[in-house]
């Protein structure tokens, strides 16, 4: 009997083209979409470039070196008009570059005062400083920013530092490496290793692609279970419990067909990630096909769950919609939860986008074992089974009045 | 009214032992069955029988109950009290109904699956399988006659069409009871002839019917036996005859037309508008004659006449007070 009702949901999604269009095709674009936008923004050092404005005010040769630093970061964009033909372009005073952070063209510009290169090399009488003139809209890109011309400067000081030592002892610059002296002076060097980057094949679109995959498993199961509805007001739920099935067997029928088309749903989507953006489901299948069969388990006995609260499809589909994007966005579908903040972070942990999220990161990014899944499996797994018990005692209106 | 019997009938007897069929005369017993839906009386002690082998067609107007009862007997309503026997047997709140037969009002298919599909997956669900659901599924697009149209999505069908795979799919599993439910709302009159024919085809092979209607034509002409049922009781049951004979009567109603307004006369009842008087008659040829002469002596002039025989309509709205309708 449970076959018959996965048979015969699976021919009606069989006749039904456009139903698979939007169970298999719809998701994989959506996330296609996602993928791009996000594939050469987030990990593996690849932040959004930082645009900004140069003014060398004190124009002598070691403000002109240090600008030539300063464009040699790939994080740093040097802003220059649009009629600049060749080579790095400064200002020569402050008031167009303010002019350009005022009107939001650059959200920086670093100003070079006249006497800089005198104050570093001691010919000057007082300290000049550079200066930042900031949007403070962009708080993180004023951080970066800071820190970079920190790193230039202190490395272009050092450098001159072992040069005037060098010259003081009149060493070569063989000597002068081979001496202990060349350690004092020298700048402090940062070796960045990203620790769950290397060695993977794109482990942040892995992670799109899971909370992609969740959101619409949701749909797509919500959209099964309206079935039930639908066999409510056309009498076929009548005929089916005068027959020889029961409410049990129909409500294990729907819910298997649902994990099924759940499953191979979140399978193609991955299977996609893997062909167009490399993510590596191949070899993380074990923890990858356990975490989609409980969260396919989930979804479908939440979204029979709703079919058995609502009265007619409409009102399923309208609660559906404001709790699936409500659940996806605080579950980390949409935007990943460690941007949000702790609290709610916290609060998204009632959604199980989260544990799912949780699980897929633990597989795809941090490639830990089946065994480390066992947190996300039991919360899902137990949401099946309470969220399918509550089914069954909600569907008894099915059965009989 | 079949009086004279369409072909020979086999009352069919599977699955029921000797002591059951003595007690099975009934396919369908319903004893004082009462339900209510909050301060709505829908069935008040209801009872009558289904006849094994027998087509009953159970009317009323809307809101009678008639719903409630199918209900009930599919198991799909609990009784607050009361009890049906099914074959002999009482029926339990739920299952059980294997030998029972349901066709919903609505077409209850599945639109995106082809007739076949369709019959195939109703009669799983009715416990066919193998060689016997193939022959049963072949069976009844032979009987619907759809054969040539087996692999087409209902949704293509037209409403008659709809109807008939509707019936089919009910009945699959070869039930000894049928419900219906109004079988031919919303089909041309072919159709109809075409489903009814179908039921024929069931009911000589020993099907117990019971059918609700709203078509009047369709209780006298094609069943058995009517129950009318009305603020949740039967009222009435029996043939039309006896039906006729135990309310209105047999006397026919004759309603003579005048070109001006009707004087008054004794035993004649007249219209408002005053042009038309009514009379009940035993014997329309002796006794029309004689009605005639009157209006005429009376100062009238008849322009027209018609005979009414009494009829299911008659007696409904003498039970009942209002059209099958309201």
């Amino acid at each position: 009997m449970i076959g018959t009702v996965v048979r015969v949901g699976l021919l009606r999604m069989w006749h039904g083209r456009t139903e698979i269009l939007l169970t298999f095709v719809v998701p994989i674009a959506f996330f296609t979409i996602f993928a791009f936008i996000f594939d050469s923004q987030i990990g593996l050092g690849r932040s959004p470039r930082v645009d900004l404005a140069i003014v060398d005010e004190d124009a002598t040769e070691l403000s002109r070196e240090f600008s030539s630093a300063l464009a040699e970061w790939e994080t740093l964009h040097i802003y220059a008009p649009a009629d600049h033909e060749d080579g790095l372009f400064v200002f020569s005073s402050t008031e167009p570059a303010r002019s350009l952070v005022l009107v939001g063209t650059v959200p920086l510009a670093v100003v070079i005062p006249d006497g800089w290169s005198a104050s570093l090399t001691g010919t000057g009488n007082d300290a000049v400083d550079l200066r930042l003139l900031a949007d403070s809209s962009d708080p993180v890109a004023t951080q970066v920013v800071t820190a970079l011309l920190r790193q230039t400067s202190g490395k272009m000081i050092a450098e001159r530092i072992q040069m005037q030592v060098r010259t003081f002892l009149a060493l070569s610059p063989a000597e002068f490496e081979a001496s202990p002296i060349s350690a004092i002076a020298r700048p402090v060097a940062i070796e960045v290793e990203d620790v769950f980057a290397a060695d993977k094949s794109n482990p942040v679109v892995s992670m799109y692609a899971a909370g992609i995959a969740v959101m619409f498993l949701l749909f797509g199961a919500v959209g099964n279970s309206g079935t039930l509805l639908e066999e409510e007001e056309n009498q076929t739920l009548d005929r089916l419990m005068c027959s020889d099935l029961s409410m049990i067997q129909l409500l294990a029928g729907k819910w298997l067909l649902m994990t099924i088309v759940g499953m191979v749903q979140v399978t193609i989507m991955f299977a996609w990630a893997q062909l167009a953006f490399g993510v590596d489901l191949i070899g993380h299948l074990p923890g990858f096909a356990v975490m989609t069969v409980a969260t396919a388990g989930a979804a479908s006995s939440f979204a029979l769950t709703l079919a058995a609260l609502c009265r007619n499809r409409a009102q399923l589909n309208a609660v559906a919609v404001i709790l699936i994007l409500c659940m996806s966005a605080l579950g980390g579908s949409m935007v990943p939860r460690y941007v949000m903040s702790e609290s709610l972070q916290q609060i998204g942990r009632i959604t199980f986008n989260a544990w799912a999220l949780d699980g897929y990161i633990k597989v795809f990014w941090r490639s830990l074992p089946v065994t480390a899944l066992l947190p996300e499996l039991a919360v899902l797994t137990a949401t099946a089974i309470v969220l399918f018990v509550v089914t069954r005692v909600l569907a008894r209106r099915w059965e009989s009045s | 009214m079949d009086t004279t019997g369409k072909g020979s009938r086999v009352i069919m007897g599977r699955g029921i032992s000797t002591r059951d069929q003595a007690d099975s005369d009934f396919a369908v017993r319903i004893l004082d069955v009462a339900k209510r839906f909050g301060t709505t009386t829908a069935l008040d002690h209801a009872g009558f029988e289904l006849r094994r082998g027998e087509r009953l067609a159970l009317l009323g107007p809307n809101g009678a109950g008639k719903t409630t009862l199918v209900r009930c007997i599919c198991g799909l309503a609990v009784p607050d009290s009361g009890s049906i026997e099914m074959l002999g047997r009482p029926l339990p709140p739920s299952g059980g109904r294997h030998e029972l037969g349901f066709v919903p009002q609505e077409i209850a298919l599945y639109p995106d699956l082809t007739a076949r599909e369709n019959l195939d997956a109703f009669g799983r669900f009715h416990g066919l399988s193998g060689d016997d659901l193939r022959r049963a599924v072949d069976w009844a697009l032979e009987w619907t006659g759809l054969a040539d149209r087996a692999r087409d999505l209902t949704k293509t069908f037209s409403s008659g069409m709809k109807r008939r795979v509707n019936i089919a799919c009910g009945v699959l599993h070869r039930p000894l009871v049928l419900l219906l439910d109004e079988p031919t709302v919303g089909v041309d009159p072919q159709s109809r002839d075409r489903i009814f024919l179908m039921l024929d085809e069931l009911w000589r092979r020993g099907t117990s019917i019971l059918l609700t209607t709203h078509q009047l034509e369709e209780a006298e002409q094609q069943c058995d036996r009517i129950v009318i049922i009305d603020h949740g009781r039967a009222i009435a049951e029996g043939t039309l005859a006896e039906l006729i004979a135990s309310t209105v009567g047999a006397d026919r109603r004759v309603v003579f037309t005048l070109a001006e307004d009707c004087p008054d006369l004794t035993g004649f009842s007249i219209s408002d508008d005053r042009r038309q008087l009514v009379a009940e008659v035993e014997d329309v040829s002796l006794e029309l004659p004689g009605l005639l002469t009157r209006i005429r002596e009376g100062g009238g002039r008849v322009s027209d006449l018609d005979v009414h025989p009494p009829s299911l309509h008659s007696v409904f709205i003498h039970l009942t007070g209002r059209e099958l309708r309201e």
